[in-house]
Parts: structure tokens; sequence; C-alpha cells
């Protein structure tokens, strides 16, 4: 097909893939929490962090160096050696949910760079044709974090938390595969850049227009797989002090919150692509701008969502799920399949 | 070289994570590393091209399943180590050791006697997903079919089990009320 | 107001709207009914307009609301009970306390401890005066008790210092002495109202 193009993906390629996925993503949650801080503020009519740099620019530095020297408490009954893991595991499937989704265009790194040059960069670091699943399901093991965070720190809230973590996560892994089940069923296949090829005719022709439906049903599933605010009750502090991460303490606690903005993104970047026409160009605009625009505007809902509308009850949470998502989900699948039919 | 490595490094890792598993005392680490080898076998798959097995390894067992037993294990003080009380060891031991053994031999008499042959063999052209459904929906239809029919009798009965006082609802005074009377009948 | 309405002791009917509760339907239809109406009635999206609304308003209507505390302030109540003062007497200099000791009596939390001696025009001389702001509930009687005020309450309340003794000597809540010009006559906490004058009266004997 026309893979058979492109220069041959080297394993050096991915590594260099690999590090630039981590080395800006990890930059981009940072910069996340500064926009999430500024973002409530101004809907607030606060200003938010203004003394670390220009604007408050510099205050993810102050906040890594703060978590970085701050001192790692393990409680005295925790379980040590799965107390100090689990945030590891948040992090690390963030991460590598990522290694599916096409972050930046090809490139080639130029020759005269010694020992790296004419690498050739893909943009997807791992290009398996069942990209959609795989980070699906590399979310889905991403409840390992909080699940064993909540268990190991022999503490009532966290073992609150992580039950929150059991339903909320499984109930709503559901509801995602079941939406993006009907696009998929459109298009025909599970890789990204296919979902990108389908939606080359311009705004007409994005996914949301076909499938508004399960557009928003994803939207509702992914604020839920995030903790996102509606659905953020791994951690009310209202009612469970931080839940999974009561006992947590400088960068342990850091690396659950990169992951948390990490699958934001993952889930910005997937509906971004899946639903709102992916990186084509659109108009004059072009498609590397219009896909950074995109992903941010879902990011902006997410913080937009959150200064807005108030908890739900776990129950809520429950029948909103089972008793009305994924019949509605269904409905949609069948609904789909009878059109696609016909 | 690059799969033998993969292929040697999660087997062994798999094994060590599932001897972890047996062996250990304390329900949180077999736990962990229970649901830690059933994503390096989900690793084995992609190593085999089998890219959506692989996934649905992920998606199923470690997402789903692993995921509910964690729930179970929230009914226990995981912090705790488990206190077994075998009174005989050794026997154990050789009960184990035979069926594991008795295993490998009905596992691996097909590959020594190199009899074995793929009866669907990939196709060119055909994508992983679109391999499985073909399989799926022709040779193995009907005892695909029937895992459904049983998986719904499972779920209707589950729901019907654990739905008695379904449509009771605490947060209205009515139900309240109503709720206390089901109490008091039952007191009584 | 009439009588009537003050005698009306159910506050809660009168002015305050009531939130329209309807009540919890029965049926399982009448639920199903609810849950579309509350879905497809947009209230989500009157959430989702107000803050924007307050962000643009904030950001460039001039809706900010923050004051950079250390670096803005707030002006004050002139009732707001802050650190004490002492304060002078504009002709003279001297120190308006006449050591009466009213304000030791009167403080309830038994903060202030102060000493006097006859001076040599045998008048009452204030030897020791402190107040104890470990104690101090910042109340205002002895403001409110002070017949010559003396003793006001003043607008320094950025409280945290080093050591306890910082503000409890007499000599630094006493007005200084070439600061005389700018001490500002205190117009709150048992001060004397603004239309002190009107409210005088001749006494018989002036007649």
């Amino acid at each position: 097909m026309e893979i058979a193009v492109l220069p041959e993906v080297t394993s050096a390629g991915v590594i260099i893939k690999a590090i630039i996925i981590l080395a800006i993503i990890s930059a981009v949650a940072g910069f996340g929490t500064y926009l999430e801080r500024k973002v409530l503020a101004f809907m607030q009519r606060r200003l938010g962090p203004m003394h670390v740099g220009p604007f408050g620019l510099l205050q993810i530095a102050a906040d890594g160096i703060k978590l970085f020297t701050k001192e790692d408490i393990v409680p005295q009954n925790a379980n040590k050696l799965i107390f100090q893991i689990a945030p590891s595991i948040t992090a690390a499937t963030a991460f590598i949910a990522l290694a599916a989704v096409p972050v930046f265009p090809d490139f080639t790194i130029p020759e005269w760079i010694p020992l790296l040059g004419g690498v050739f960069v893909p943009s997807i670091a791992a290009d398996i044709n069942v990209g959609v699943l795989f980070i699906l399901g590399m979310m889905a093991a991403g409840l390992y974090g909080p699940l064993l965070a909540g268990m190991a720190q022999a503490n009532k809230w966290g073992i609150i938390g992580s039950a929150r973590t059991a339903i909320q996560f499984l109930s709503y892994e559901v509801v995602t595969g079941l939406s993006i089940l009907a696009p998929i069923m459109l298009v025909g296949s599970l890789s990204l850049v296919d979902f990108n090829e389908y939606q080359t005719g311009g705004f007409a022709s994005w996914m949301v227009w076909q499938q508004p439906v399960a557009f928003i049903l994803f939207l509702i599933a992914g604020f839920a797989e995030t903790n996102r605010t509606p659905f953020d009750l791994l951690e009310n502090e209202a009612e469970v002090i931080s839940g999974y991460a009561t006992e947590y303490s400088g960068m342990r606690w850091g690396m659950f919150f990169i992951g948390e903005y990490a699958n934001m993104i993952t889930v910005s970047v997937i509906a971004a692509v899946m639903f709102m026409g992916g990186y084509n160009d659109l108009g004059f605009i072009a498609g590397w701008l219009i896909v950074i625009l995109k992903i941010a505007f879902i990011f902006f809902l997410m913080l937009w969502v959150r200064a807005s509308w108030p908890h739900i009850r776990p129950d809520q949470l429950m029948w909103l799920c089972w008793k009305v998502l994924m019949p509605i989900a269904v409905i949609n699948i069948v609904i789909t399949g009878f059109v696609m039919m016909v | 070289m690059y799969e033998q490595i993969a292929f040697y490094l999660f087997s062994v890792l798999i094994i060590g994570l599932f001897l972890v598993t047996v062996l250990t005392k304390n329900v949180l680490y077999s736990m962990t590393s229970l649901a830690a080898g059933m994503v390096l076998i989900a690793g084995i798959f992609f190593t085999l091209g089998a890219d959506f097995l692989g996934v649905v390894q992920l998606i199923v067992y470690v997402g789903a399943i692993m995921a509910l037993y964690a729930f179970a294990m929230m009914f226990f003080d995981v912090t705790k180590d488990v206190k077994e009380n075998n009174t005989n060891g050794s026997l154990i031991f050789l009960l184990g050791g035979l069926t594991a053994l008795m295993f490998v031999i009905i596992m691996s008499a097909p590959i020594m006697s190199e009899n074995i042959q793929a009866l669907y063999p990939p196709m060119a052209g055909v994508t992983n997903p679109q391999a499985v459904g073909m399989v799926l929906f022709t040779k193995y239809l009907v005892p695909f079919e029937v895992a459904a029919v049983m998986l719904l009798v499972a779920m209707i009965a589950g729901i019907i089990l654990a739905g008695k006082k379904m449509d009771q609802s605490l947060t209205t005074e009515d139900d309240v009320i109503v709720e206390i009377d089901i109490l008091e009948e039952d007191e009584k | 107001m009439s009588l009537e309405q003050f005698k009306n002791r159910s506050v809660g009917t009168q002015t305050y709207k009531m939130v329209d509760y309807e009540p919890t339907p029965d049926t399982g239809m009448g639920r199903f009914q609810r849950v579309v109406s509350r879905t497809f009635r947009g209230e989500l999206f009157v959430g989702l307009y107000v803050t924007m609304r307050e962000m643009i308003n904030a950001l460039f209507g001039g809706g900010m609301h923050t004051t950079k505390y250390p670096f803005e302030k707030l002006p004050i109540s002139p009732r707001y009970r802050a650190i004490h003062d002492m304060l002078r007497l504009l002709e003279s200099g001297h120190y308006r306390c006449i050591g009466c000791g009213l304000c030791e009596k009167i403080c309830i939390s038994d903060c202030i401890k102060m000493d006097t001696r006859y001076d040599e025009n045998q008048r009452k001389e204030v030897t020791e005066y402190t107040i104890n702001f470990g104690r101090c509930i910042f109340c205002g009687y002895c403001a409110e008790v002070c017949p010559e005020l003396a003793i006001v309450h003043g607008q320094r309340y950025e409280t945290a210092s080093e050591q306890r003794a910082s503000f409890s000597i007499f000599d630094d809540m006493l007005t200084p002495k070439d600061a005389l010009g700018q001490q500002q006559e205190f117009d709150g906490f048992g001060a004397v109202s603004p239309n002190a004058d009107d409210n005088i009266k001749k006494t018989p004997l002036a007649y």
C-alpha cells in the first residue's frame, strides 16, 4: 500500500520517536496543569498563578522542583513494593497508549547530523493495524495504577478510591468500546490513519456529522476514563480525601498527575482524529495546525466542563453508564449496521 | 533476532511472575504478578503478529477479568499475609508437578511428531481482525453462538439474583418508608 | 414597615424564591420522562455559557476580582478592630492616657497590664503598659471604655511577627512624636459620633 513508498522504519527511528513522545508529552502534560489552573481561575474571575515567571509560565518548573525534592513517604503498614510501583503503572500505561497515536508528521533527520543522520522518524511509534483498540487496551490496563495504589496503602480512603476506580473504569470501558464501534464499522479499519483518510472531504465529511451520538457517548466515556470532573469520583476531596492518592507525596503523586494529563491528551487526540476530521487540511489552514487546534479545543472543553458542572454521585454514575449510555451505544451500533446494509 | 529476544524475555518473565502468583502468601503480590503476566502474554501475541488477539488479551484479561479479581480482593486485608494451613507440602508439590508435566507432554506431543498443520493458513491481504472474524464466523460459528447464548443466560441470571430490591430508591422519602416497612416485615 | 410584617415570624415564606421541586415520579414511565426532559432542557449548556461569559468578562471586560494582596490592599472599615494604637494630644504632644485603668479592668481576656505613679505635678504617669497580643481577642472593649480616646484600634491587621513582644510595648503603639501631624482622629469603635456637637444640650447651670 502507500506505506511502501515511505522510507523503511528502523528501530533507531522508533526509539527516537519514543523519546520525542516521552519528552514532548510530559512537557505538555506539565503545561496542561498550568493551563488548567489558568482557565479555571479565569472562569472564576481570578488570575491564577502569576508570580513565577511572566504570567506564571514557569510555575511548572517550580512545581516540578517542589515535587522532586519532597520527601517520599511510605506509610507504616502499607505494602511497600506495590505502593512504590503503582504510580509508575499509571504513567507508563498512559505513555504506552500514546505509542499507537500519531503525534507530529513523519520526518527524516538531516544528513549533516552525526550518528543519526538520515534516520526516518515515523509519525506513529508502533504502527499496528489495531491502533484504536490498542489505545483502549492500554487505558484499560491503566486502571491498575489507582487500583493497586489504593489497595496497597492501608488507608480506608485509598480502598474506597480504588473500589471506585474499578467500577468506574470497568463500566465506562464498555461505553468507550461500544461508542467507537459504530465509526469503526463505517471506516472498516481500526487504524487511526485510515480514520484520517476517511475524512479527507473537508468539514462536511467529518465523522461527527455521521455519528453524532457516538461522538457524544465517546466524550462522556472519555471524561469518565480520564477521571475528569463530572465523573471525578476517584479523588473527590469532599467524599474520599484524595481517594487512591491519599497517602502519596512528592514525585510518586506527580506521576499519577502526569499519567492523568497524558490520558487527557490521548482522549483529545482520539476524539480529534476519529470524529473531527483528523489532520487533513481545512480550507487554507494547514493540517498540522488544525489538528493541534482541535486537540486543544477538546482539552479546553475538559477544563471548561470542570469549571461549570458539579460532580455526580457514584450510583448516578453507574445508572448513567449501564441504563443510559450503554443501551444508546448498542442502539446506535444496530442502526449503523442497518444503514450500512441497506 | 528481536523476536527471539522478546520471546525469551517474555517467557522467562511470564513464568517468573506466575510462580510469584502461586508461591507468594500476599494477596496483593499474587494479584499484581498475575496481571503483569497477562500483559506479557499480550506481548507474546504481539511478537507473533497477532495484534488483534494481543489487544483482546489486554482488554479482556487485564482490563476486565483481573479487575474483577481485584474487586473481590477488596474484601480482604491485603496488607497482611494469608495464613495457609498445608499439612502435607510434599504431596501437593508432587501432585502439582505431575499435573504440570502431564500438561507439557500433552501440549508438546503434536510438535514432537511434527504433525502440526494450520487448518486455516493466514491469507495474504487480510488484516488481523478480519482473519479472526472469518474463522470465528465460519468454522467456529456454532461454538461462538453457543458461548454467546450461555453468557446471555449467565447475565440474566446475575441480574435476577442481584436485582431483587433494585427498583427501590433510598433517596426519596416515600421509598425510605417503604424500605423501613420491608425491614420491619423481615424482622417479623 | 407595618406591625403585621414584623409579627410574621415565618421568614421562609416572604422574600425567598422557592426552587420548583417536582415530586419524584412513582412510575417507571414518569422517571423516564423526567430524565428525558432534564436531558434536553439544556441546563448543562447554560452552565457552560455562564462560565464562558465570566471568563470573557474577566479577561476582556475588566471583571477580574483578584487583589494581589501583598502589593495591593483593600481599604478596611474604620470600625475594624486591629492592633491597638495609643494616641497623643494634638496640642501638647503628651500621650492621652491618664492612667485610669479602666481598660485593664474591662479587658475580658485579661491581657492588658498597666502600672502608674504620680509624677512631680501630681499627675498620673504611665510607667508600664503592655498588651499581650497572644491573648487579646480584639473585642474592642478597651477602646470603647477609654474616656480619653487614648487607646483605639488601628489599621495594622498583619499581625505576624517574629517575637511576641513586637506589638505589645506602649512606646511601639504610641504615635511617634514626629508623626503627630499625621495622627488620625479615630472614628471607629468607641469614638465620638460625627454629629456629636448636635447632640450637646445646654445644662440648666448655663442659664
